[in-house]
């Protein structure tokens, strides 16, 4: 009887928590998958050590045994876009909202202020860093890919900074060249230019495929992508549609087999949807 | 004759004074004083006998879920207290700096009206899969160990409430502290929470202007 109730009691606290804190769904899930839990565990002891040399960046990629992955938020990879481009003077086409991530620090400040007004004891804690700071002051110094690629990778797997799940490659790497291919993209856009259309040769371009399926009425062409070793969702995004934000595009038409964005794996065959189809 | 009136005027001020002190905490007890990292509260309760609830907390039928009643006991090890136990606490425990009333609602209702003294730490911060909940936890007396553990041999001891008996959000972040390793016995459960503290007609603290 007990364990009824406790098992019903259980599952309403589960299902207020989707409905009032929907927010926290996709962390929910990405914490579920993330076969290490004790990522959190590392971060915060010591502030960011300055940075890795990228000279490190080939030990990172060395695959372990148990290989972490990084840590992902909710944080679309527009707002996170939009507020570095902000950050470094664009105007951009969406006005930057706080993330979830930045709403996560300001709200822990604002506890962790009054715990200590309420006990008069000071509570040390590490500085803390988003990806967008951890960007933008890289884009700032004139760092190059290279370098940003092993910053981000670094703090990402140490837990310090999480990044959209689009980011995360099939290998478990966040792909900071998709990171700033978007940056690139959506500055053009937003100095007025044009982005030039991708070009996808399937003879040239490693993994994909197109087939003519015959249907009663027409003929259709379907595009497929194999994943390779290195491909984020957003990469594949724009090889194939030259933006990253349709990847959602791809995650809707391969939901079957895809359960979350950052869960994709070399080898795994995608359909590639025609856009506005 | 002056004397007869300076009497007067004491018994009339005595009178008052007796009747202010109508209704107290306990037979014993007319106010509760405690001062918390310098800053001093004091909890009474309403005067008007004929006071009675009227909005939020006069409610009778939310919906639940999510309101729904909660058991007496939340969790093995975590006692269930009182308002007796609460303002005591808030008096010894609090006061030396070694425990803290937890408000677990979201912030706008802890900037409605709280308990005096409260501080607010709304429950889903304290859920795994909040990146910070390390940092909370390291305000609240657990110490980092060297193996990236946390240490909860220092902890505090913490009162939580939130709505009353018909609110689950204290019981949530008791489990969720519980599931992060913090002592189930150095957690108190006020499951009379708000809703028995405005129907006691005691003190209420708007934190956005006391500051």
């Amino acid at each position: 009887m007990i364990r009824t109730v406790l098992a019903f009691f259980a599952l309403a606290l589960a299902i207020c928590a989707l409905i009032v804190f929907r927010p926290f769904s996709d962390s929910q899930d990405a914490a579920a998958m993330d076969p290490a839990p004790d990522v959190e565990v590392t971060r915060a002891i010591a502030p960011a050590d300055p940075v890795v040399a990228p000279v490190a960046q080939s030990t990172a990629q060395t695959p372990r045994a148990e290989p972490r992955r990084p840590e992902t938020s909710d944080a679309s990879m527009d707002d996170m876009t939009a507020a570095v481009l902000a950050e470094l003077g664009f105007e951009t086409e969406a006005p930057a909202e706080p993330s979830a991530e930045e709403a996560g620090i300001e709200t822990t400040a604002s506890i962790l202020a009054s715990i200590e007004k309420a006990t008069g004891q000071q509570v040390d804690v590490a500085p803390r860093q988003t990806l967008q700071t951890l960007v933008v002051s890289a884009l700032r110094e004139g760092q190059s890919d290279d370098y940003i690629d092993a910053l981000v990778n670094e703090a990402a797997t140490a837990g310090r900074v999480s990044v959209p799940d689009v980011m995360v490659t099939a290998d478990g790497r966040v792909d900071t060249a998709v990171l700033l291919d978007n940056l690139v993209t959506h500055a053009i856009i937003a100095s007025g230019g044009t982005v030039p259309e991708p070009s996808v040769d399937p003879t040239a371009d490693r993994g994909v495929e197109v087939r003519v399926v015959q249907r009663a009425q027409d003929t259709v062409q379907a595009r497929f992508y194999t994943v390779q070793p290195g491909d984020s969702l957003g990469a594949i995004a724009v090889k194939f549609y030259g933006r990253v934000d349709k990847f959602d595009q791809i995650y809707e038409a391969n939901r079957q087999t895809l359960s979350s964005p950052d869960l994709i794996r070399a080898g795994q065959r995608l359909v590639i949807p025609e856009l506005g189809a | 004759m002056n004397r007869l009136g300076f009497a007067l005027v004491l018994a009339i001020a005595l009178v008052g004074m007796a009747r202010a002190q109508d209704v107290r905490i306990t037979t014993f007890k007319g106010n509760s004083n405690f001062v918390l990292n310098g800053q001093s509260f004091k909890i009474d309760r309403i005067q008007d006998p004929d006071n009675i609830l009227t909005g939020e907390f006069a409610r009778t039928s939310r919906e639940c879920p999510p309101f729904c009643i909660q058991p007496m006991i939340v969790a093995e090890g975590v006692a269930t207290v009182g308002e007796l136990e609460v303002m005591d606490f808030l008096e010894t425990t609090a006061s030396d700096g070694r425990g803290l009333l937890i408000d677990s609602r979201l912030p706008d209702w802890f900037a409605s009206g709280t308990i005096p003294g409260a501080v607010n730490v709304p429950f889903m911060t304290l859920e795994a899969e909040n990146r910070f909940r390390d940092d909370i936890l390291v305000a609240l007396g657990a110490q980092k160990t060297d193996g990236g553990g946390l240490d909860f041999s220092g902890a505090m001891e913490l009162v939580m409430f939130c709505n009353g008996p018909w609110c689950g959000q204290s019981p949530r972040a008791i489990e969720a502290l519980i599931d992060a390793g913090y002592p189930a016995e150095r957690l108190f459960y006020y499951r009379g929470g708000m809703q028995a503290w405005n129907q006691l007609g005691l003190s209420v603290m708007t934190p956005s202007t006391e500051g």
